[in-house]
């Protein structure tokens, strides 16, 4: 009985917890390489270095001494994104899009003050929003204006999307969209959406929402499907730079489209989660072993890997 | 490109295998050579004996004073497993004597006024005890002069027919004055009953049982039934040639075949003898106890020189071996864990927190235990929230967290000691710094992932540490890991069997339930 559900998972591809852990992870990110995903500032200064874009770092805080000078920093910007570099889940991330008579205005329109600015920060440096608890930096950088091709299905926030990069090349791609139980933020485990993308094609599949599948978007009512994801060649191959960049074998690539400088690299992330295979209805696992047996001189360069990708996951029929 | 994984598969796999051989195969040699029970655990019915004597000096001052007592010994039939001098006060010998183990009490009178001793004995099945057939040396002469003997003879003449078993029963019944036909005259049945008043009913049995050639003994001791008793029983063992027949000595009545007898004294010696001191009273008491089949092999354990047995867990003193019965669960626990994590795919708070938790459990009973844990959460979430704005750092919120949760513990150990709840005053064994852990990821939970995501989590961490005490709870898993502590080897073997596991989740069949079917 069991092993017979065992048996149809498997036959349909799907990749469980354990074999991820044991298999991919462990088979293929080294241990070493992780900070280089864990911390965003690390990640963001390899991505200067191999000139894949990023949203505009402004200013880094590093001690709580430091924590007064971050206004004269950001100059006359008047918008900005203020996050722990070593952040896990969306948390501690804070959106500013003003600041009026010293104060400062939030994405859901909240008006905070200079002193509640100044003790975020102070939480961010001493480790309140890090994985492990340790001592952190908080970084600021610029706030994304997401581009309007999922403003329909988007309830505030940053759509985002993310992309499994297996040895180097694109397996398997959602968007997330935010909702209002997400508060805005495009993580799947507080409530956004996630819709599949076709990886040949770029366009959106089905959507998911608490491993429950849906056709429109809760907040906005906006159809999720056949929705066409711009520059999406060039996302699929900054994904697959994101590999060369870090060394690690299995990653989790987020993006954002912005209105004017098109698609940044926001993190990655060398533990992606599994949810991406029910946004999608396929087993990655099937894909994986795909890429496993494909020629040897495909994985030679990123454009390879995007090519042969492109061609191999295109979703031929279109699902229910 | 890319093409490098580092897995370890193969290695893993042949290093557990060693370990299962390690560990069986030390596990086989105690089988078979030291002769250890596989089912160590079955149990076996035994009994207990007390024996308590109470005292009174009677002599000066510093003048020594002695107290013997037959005791029960290893024979056919019986073993003593375990014997105990409980009083202390007085030195304790045991002094082998003849037929006999006598327990010998010496010393200071102004040390004690009640000697107390406890002995388990292990009854072994009739059929496989194999009497030993009487040397000359333990009959005592027969106490007659020669025309008493005479008379003994003419009576035993007329029953020269019977067999064996039968002549037994017939001279037994003399005791009670019922002659078998045909009957003596009136001058012998006279002059016996003299003799039966001279010898008592147990003397002149002896008498009549000797002069017609059987081996018999007088015998202290007890019939085996539940029961406190002053007074021992009496009987005379019989030899009639395959076994010891026993004769209750005041009627002549034979035991019956189901009847089992303790004996603690062979021959005329009395069963307590005492210098220097007055007798007040001695008192047995016989229980009956279930042991388990491994403590039959304690005895032996401890006097064993083979190198495995000098090396158990048996040989470390009392109050050690207890935390060992502890100890040697957290390997079953922490096996538990990565089976409900891994292969079931149950969410908890922390990875060992259930297993601290089921250890807590042993002490405090499931149900207190889950309902102190749900209290100490619930209570310490709301106060996580309560102190979420005052914005404090890690470590001192930490902290804040840890003195609630003792303070927590402090009135709960209160509330038990008001109500005589001892469950609550066990609370203090509860895995505090995890606990105030588990608050502050219950209240990230909450915030991240929503109140279903928290309150699922909790619900798989309560059923995990639930689950995981029933396991440890089973007696006979405890005893047989005490006993064969090779079994670690296994279970490392295990794990590394399972960090190995690939395959899917249970969890996962509903998680992942759009695929169902599909292919």
């Amino acid at each position: 009985m069991i092993f017979r559900q065992f048996l149809s998972l498997r036959k349909a591809g799907v990749l469980g917890m354990n074999r991820r852990n044991t298999q991919y992870i462990m088979g293929y990110n080294r241990r070493s390489s992780f900070p280089l995903v864990d911390d965003k500032l690390l990640t963001k200064q390899l991505a200067l270095k191999k000139g894949i874009p990023i949203p505009p770092l402004y200013h880094v805080v590093t001690h709580h001494g430091d924590i007064a000078g971050f206004e004269r920093a950001l100059a006359d910007r008047q918008e900005f994104v203020l996050k722990p570099a070593r952040g896990g889940g969306g948390s501690g991330i804070i959106l500013i899009t003003d600041r009026r008579d010293g104060k400062f205005v939030t994405q859901s329109g909240k008006m905070i003050s200079r002193d509640e600015i100044h003790y975020h920060i102070s939480d961010i440096l001493s480790g309140i929003y890090s994985l492990e608890g340790l001592e952190d930096k908080a970084v600021i950088e610029g706030l994304i204006h997401p581009d309007q091709v999922f403003g329909k299905v988007t309830y505030e926030g940053v759509p985002d999307v993310r992309i499994i990069v297996y040895r180097g090349v694109p397996a398997m791609a959602m968007v997330r969209l935010p909702t209002r139980q997400s508060d805005g933020k495009a993580n799947l485990h507080r409530g956004a959406v996630g819709v599949g993308i076709d990886i040949g094609r770029g366009k959106t599949l089905n959507g998911v929402r608490r491993s429950g599948s849906i056709t429109h978007h809760p907040d906005t009512g906006g159809s999720l499907r056949d929705i066409e994801v711009p520059y999406w060649e060039k996302m699929l191959l900054m994904a697959a730079q994101s590999t060369d960049m870090t060394g690690l074998g299995y990653l989790g690539v987020d993006l954002v489209i912005d209105q004017k400088d098109g698609p940044l690299l926001l993190e990655l992330n060398a533990r992606p989660g599994l949810q991406i295979q029910i946004a999608n209805r396929k087993g990655l696992l099937e894909r994986l072993e795909m890429i496993d047996r494909a020629p040897k001189e495909m994985f030679l360069s990123p454009e390879k890997r995007v090519a042969w990708a492109t061609q191999s996951f295109a979703e031929t029929a279109i699902p229910s | 490109m890319f093409g490098r994984s580092y897995k370890v598969k193969r290695p893993a796999f042949w290093l557990a295998v060693a370990l299962f051989l390690v560990s069986f195969s030390l596990i086989g040699y105690r089988v078979l050579r030291l002769g250890y029970s596989l089912l160590p655990t079955s149990s076996v019915k035994a009994w207990g004996l007390t024996m308590e004597i109470f005292f009174e000096p009677t002599g000066r001052d510093g003048k020594e004073i002695e107290l013997r007592a037959g005791l029960p010994e290893s024979r056919p039939g019986q073993t003593v497993i375990e014997l105990k001098d409980l009083s202390g006060s007085l030195q304790f010998n045991l002094l082998p004597e003849g037929l006999n183990q006598i327990g010998v009490w010496a010393g200071n009178p102004e040390e004690g006024r009640v000697i107390s001793y406890r002995a388990t004995v292990l009854l072994n099945p009739k059929r496989l005890a194999k009497p030993k057939p009487p040397g000359p040396e333990s009959f005592p002469a027969i106490m007659a002069d020669e025309s008493e003997q005479a008379l003994a003879r003419r009576l035993i003449e007329r029953w020269k027919s019977l067999d064996a078993s039968e002549k037994l029963k017939t001279i037994g019944a003399t005791a009670k004055g019922i002659w078998r036909n045909p009957l003596p005259d009136d001058n012998d049945l006279k002059q016996w009953s003299e003799i039966q008043k001279k010898y008592g009913a147990e003397g002149a049995l002896m008498i009549l049982l000797r002069t017609a050639g059987f081996p018999a003994r007088k015998v202290q001791g007890f019939v085996l039934v539940e029961s406190v008793a002053t007074q021992a029983n009496r009987w005379i063992a019989v030899w009639t040639g395959k076994r010891w027949t026993p004769m209750e000595a005041e009627t002549g009545n034979l035991y019956p075949e189901s009847v089992r007898l303790l004996p603690l004294m062979v021959g005329d010696t009395p069963l307590v003898s005492v210098s220097g001191v007055k007798l007040q009273e001695v008192r047995w008491g016989l229980s009956k106890q279930t042991l388990s089949k491994w403590l039959t092999h304690f005895e032996r354990i401890r006097r064993s020189t083979r190198f495995l047995e000098r090396w158990s867990l048996f040989t470390l003193p009392q109050e050690f071996q207890e935390n060992f019965h502890i100890l040697l669960l957290v390997p079953i626990g922490v096996l538990m864990i990565s089976v409900l994590r891994n292969i079931v795919g149950f969410p908890t708070f922390g990875i060992f927190m259930p297993v601290l938790m089921a250890l807590a459990f042993r002490s405090t009973g499931l149900g207190y235990g889950l309902g102190i844990f749900a209290g100490v959460v619930s209570i310490g979430y709301l106060l996580r929230r309560g102190i979420d704005r005052l914005r404090l750092l890690l470590v001192p919120r930490l902290s804040f967290l840890i003195t609630f949760v003792i303070l927590a513990f402090t009135v709960f150990a209160l509330i038990g000691s008001k109500f005589g709840i001892r469950e609550f005053m066990a609370v203090g064994l509860l895995p505090f710094v995890i606990l105030s852990m588990t608050i502050e990821r219950f209240f990230i939970l909450m915030e991240e992932s929503g109140a279903s995501m928290a309150l699922r989590t909790a619900a798989g961490t309560a059923a995990v540490a639930a689950i995981t005490y029933k396991i440890i709870q089973i007696d006979p898993l405890q005893l047989t890991f005490f006993i064969y502590p090779e079994l670690l080897f296994a279970i490392m073997g295990l794990l590394l069997l399972l960090g190995n596991y690939s395959g899917y989740r249970l969890s996962e069949i509903l998680r992942f339930k759009i695929f169902r079917g599909k292919s």
